[in-house]
């Protein structure tokens, strides 16, 4: 009897830690796709967006993001709370939750390796590590206090990880403190990054020759294989901390309300693994997610199957729905703005195009008001893009929804306001400059098929302003630094928000950024000045109406012409459970799959 | 004809060195530069000569050339620029499925053409030699991204007798279920122009004096066909296939991005996309080395079949 009992008890307690090893489903595979390959999963080496949506489940940050909540709200992720801000805003201080462990691995030895304080002053310090060259160092370089000094004497080496510095530090096993070296109330958006994720030095080293294909961190998922441009697979990580959920729901948002609903108190994650298929051509994509290879398109429906896929209303193009066909299939669909501006700009410094006087704005304004923006979103774009009209997008803290201050499509009065500042047209049916000198401008553009579709829109606006256009082909790199060697006029580019505040988009217009994220080299002392002011103050009122006298000022010079914001349609299966599109997290722990 | 392989070993020396210095000087003139791409929105002075130095890229020309010699003699590239694996791992882990698909493809596409070239041939100037010819010139304007798309959208997707995309981990699960597809497109887009090519191998062949020599000394067609004219026509069908082999190193580009193959080719691709130097050379030099070995295994295939080939 008391044998039978006791073999009961352990059944019971074997059967209770195995629930708790894996409260996913190990038999059940998400699978989606990358347009393209990720980079490597070292959070400080990386910067594409394939590779954060991976280490976002494989490392923790210190805050993540309210999975329902739109707008969209930091919560704590592995801290007690929301950090301590001090009343100057420069002084962040989190308690790291105990008990967090980061996933086995031989670099521990066999031991658990809880997640520490410092862990995070070391892996904030790589982003600064001369070594490691990262992608993500301007969102640190001259933030913390004393980090300038450490990274100086380090010259080209590495750092000096053990010296203590007043801006990064541990004040005690589960303290963090991180004192900036300006005012910041808005640093804990950027806290929330991937390339902020917390990594462990033991492993970092042990694996130094490949950091990228070795992550380790404290998340729901495991790397378990990588084919580099091919595939990843993700495995669940049996010693992931119990978290349920618990999200809210928009109740003006239906899907957001199921999604509340089934899956209130599960525990995360649901689904032992996802594969990542990286599939860059669309129709293999498209026809891939209907024959049910794959759960989730991520990227949306591809353009070409825009029209077969969708019905839209061709009075309002964002009013669309899923095809019957598809619908009865028991497709879901959920639209997603992109978190990004698209735009094209002229080159400031340049002669012809730049500067500041009246009619080299006029002409850049021309320009603007020549292109058929409606027009490329209506062909080019299917119907499935806004203009932008903000240099902050819809969804980024900063946005002013009221704001119009993209330019109007005008021919005629683009014409009529060359005319007036003396751009005349020549004996060869092309405008001079104001001094009777040759006028032509040169474009950077890329070598797809869809640059071209664009090319043919701003040949058009060019010849409606009798002006002489060219174009320079190159790959992105090759085009990248001759717009930084100041050799491109115009050029065209998208910036997603790497943060949704709305700093990360206005800092493309500061003066001292030029050659960096100011690629117009736009550099207005009156901007400067609001952008300087404004990095001192939370998000509210006083920033915002900052931001719209610095909005009206990129309006009022135009060294950025505003373009448009897509607009994707997310596709998932019928058994696809869980599932909102979020504007920056992946969502895929909080996928269930009924199949 | 040992002296003579060795001949031709050291002869590849040159080539070898020839090649490097036109693709060393090709990088560097239209190559790009990665420091834009890894810096990512990090585009400081400081950071992009930080990089360019990790790279190696500050070092003069004759230095960083001298670099490329050792890793060519020691075949080893080193890292990729991009993702920062070993250049060796990415290559032992593609060019099995780059050599699968495109062994299987020559081997079917060549026993395929062979049997419809020699039957047509045969029957020269049939109404088969003609429909034969017909569809062939049909077959050969249609693109093969046509077939691709038209193959994967009826066969994977309508018929579901394939699957749409992907790449398994066993020899044989690729083989049995991912190589099909590709592979039948392959065939339809490859029949057509060897069968021509074959063909007129054949026929020129079957039109020499030597065969109605033969035919007048009451010779059987069979053995004519098989003794004589195959071992003749064979000559030219070598060269092409030995020519055509080297290039299973480097895959079917268009077939690994619609099908998710992960050979070899969208490699380079994506390698001469970002600039990622050590790859690029690592490709180049190991499609050098395949072009040169088979060339010489041409040569000495020509003397099996003919012994009257002499090698000099």
């Amino acid at each position: 009897m008391k044998r039978t009992l006791y073999k009961a008890i352990l059944f019971s307690t074997a059967l209770a830690s195995s629930s708790l090893l894996y409260a996913a489903d190990m038999s059940k595979t998400l699978r989606v796709e990358f347009d393209a390959g990720a980079t490597g999963f070292d959070p400080a080496k990386v910067s594409d967006g394939y590779s954060n949506d991976v280490n976002e489940n494989i490392y923790d940050t210190l805050l993540t993001y309210d999975y329902l909540a739109r707008p969209i709200k930091i919560i704590p992720n592995v801290v007690e709370d929301m950090p301590k801000i001090s009343n100057d805003g420069k002084t962040y201080t989190f308690k790291i939750k105990p008990g967090i462990y980061f996933a086995d691995d031989p670099a521990f030895k066999g031991k658990k390796r809880e997640l520490v304080a410092a862990d995070f002053v070391y892996s904030i310090k790589r982003l600064l590590d001369k070594t490691i060259n990262s992608p993500q160092s301007y969102l640190v370089d001259g933030k913390f206090v004393g980090v300038d000094e450490l990274v100086k004497q380090a010259g080209q080496g590495p750092l000096n990880y053990d010296t203590e510095v007043e801006g990064i530090k541990a004040l005690d096993k589960y303290t963090l403190q991180l004192n900036l070296t300006d005012v910041n109330y808005n640093f804990a958006t950027i806290l929330a990054m991937p390339a902020f994720s917390a990594v462990a030095r033991e492993v970092v080293e042990t694996y130094a020759e490949n950091t990228n294909a070795h992550p380790v961190g404290t998340g729901p998922y495991m790397l378990k294989e990588w084919k580099p441009g091919s595939k990843i697979t993700l495995t669940a990580n049996p010693g992931f901390r119990k978290e349920v959920f618990n999200f809210k729901a928009d109740k003006s948002d239906p899907v957001s309300v199921a999604v509340a609903k089934e899956m209130k108190g599960k525990v995360i994650p649901q689904t032992g693994n996802i594969e990542i298929s990286v599939i860059e051509e669309e129709q293999p994509k498209w026809l891939a997610f209907l024959n049910q290879q794959l759960d989730i398109l991520l990227r949306g429906i591809p353009q070409p199957a825009l029209k077969e896929a969708l019905i839209i209303n061709p009075e309002n193009p964002l009013d669309v729905k899923l095809a019957p066909k598809y619908a009865d299939m028991g497709i879901q669909m959920q639209r997603k703005k992109m978190l990004e501006i698209t735009f094209y700009f002229f080159n400031m410094k340049d002669p012809v195009v730049g500067g500041y006087s009246a009619d080299k704005i006029a002409l850049r304004r021309a320009i603007a008001m020549a292109f058929p923006r409606q027009e490329t979103i209506a062909r080019i774009r299917r119907g499935q893009a806004v203009p932008v009209e903000y240099a902050i997008p819809e969804g980024v803290a900063g946005h002013n929804p009221k704001a119009r201050d993209g330019a109007k499509f005008d021919p005629a009065k683009a014409n009529a306001l060359l005319d007036a500042v003396g751009y005349k047209i020549g004996a060869d049916g092309y405008r001079t400059l104001p001094d009777g000198s040759p006028l032509s401008v040169e474009m950077g553009t890329g070598t797809a098929a869809i640059d071209r579709e664009w090319n043919e829109y701003w040949q058009q606006a060019f010849d409606s302003l009798h002006l002489k256009l060219t174009f320079k082909t190159g790959k992105w790199s090759e085009l990248s630094k001759a717009n930084r060697e100041g050799k491109l006029q115009m050029w065209s580019l998208a910036w997603a928000a790497d943060y949704p505040d709305g700093e990360n988009f206005m800092q493309m217009f500061y003066g001292p950024n030029g050659g960096d994220s100011n690629f117009a080299f736009f550099d207005l002392p009156a901007f400067n000045q609001y952008y300087e002011e404004a990095l001192k103050l939370p998000n509210g009122n006083k920033r915002q109406s900052l931001y719209d006298k610095m909005d009206k000022l990129i309006a009022q010079y135009q060294p950025y012409i505003f373009s448009d914001t897509r607009v994707r349609s997310i596709v998932t299966q019928s058994y696809v459970h869980g599932f909102k599109t979020h504007p920056i997290l992946s969502g895929w722990r909080y996928v269930e799959l009924d199949k | 004809m040992f002296s003579y392989i060795i001949r031709r070993g050291w002869q590849m020396i040159p080539t070898l060195l020839g090649v490097m210095l036109l693709l060393f000087a090709l990088y560097n003139l239209v190559g790009g530069d990665p420091s834009y791409i890894l810096a990512g929105k990090s585009l400081s002075n400081e950071m992009l000569a930080s990089i360019r130095a990790q790279l190696g890229l500050d070092k003069s020309l004759p230095e960083q050339f001298f670099i490329f010699v050792k890793q060519v003699v020691t075949m080893d590239f080193g890292t990729s620029w991009s993702t920062q694996q070993p250049v060796s791992d990415i290559i032992n882990n593609r060019i099995g499925p780059s050599i699968m698909l495109i062994l299987t493809w020559q081997i079917c596409s060549l026993f395929v053409s062979l049997i419809f070239a020699a039957s047509v041939a045969y029957f020269n100037g049939s109404i088969y030699d003609r429909a034969v010819t017909i569809l062939s010139t049909i077959a050969m304007s249609i693109s093969i991204l046509v077939y691709i798309i038209a193959g994967q959208y009826f066969l994977a997707y309508k018929m579901q007798w394939f699957p749409v995309y992907g790449w398994g981990n066993g020899f044989w699960e690729n083989f049995l279920i991912y190589i099909p597809l590709p592979l039948l497109i392959g065939l339809a887009v490859s029949i057509a122009p060897d069968t021509r090519f074959y063909r007129t191998c054949f026929v020129e062949e079957m039109n020499s004096d030597y065969v109605r020599t033969a035919k007048a000394k009451g010779l059987s067609e069979q053995t004519i066909m098989l003794k004589h004219v195959m071992r003749n026509a064979l000559i030219p069908i070598i060269t092409s296939v030995m020519t055509a082999l080297p290039y299973m190193i480097t895959g079917s580009v268009l077939m690994e991005r619609f099908f998710g193959i992960p050979g070899l080719g969208n490699e380079i691709l994506k390698a001469v996309d970002s600039s990622d130097f050590p790859v690029i050379k690592a490709i180049t030099i190991y499609l050098v080395i395949a072009v040169m070995i088979f060339n010489l295994l041409a040569d000495l295939i020509y003397k099996l079949i003919d012994p009257r080939v002499q090698l000099h």
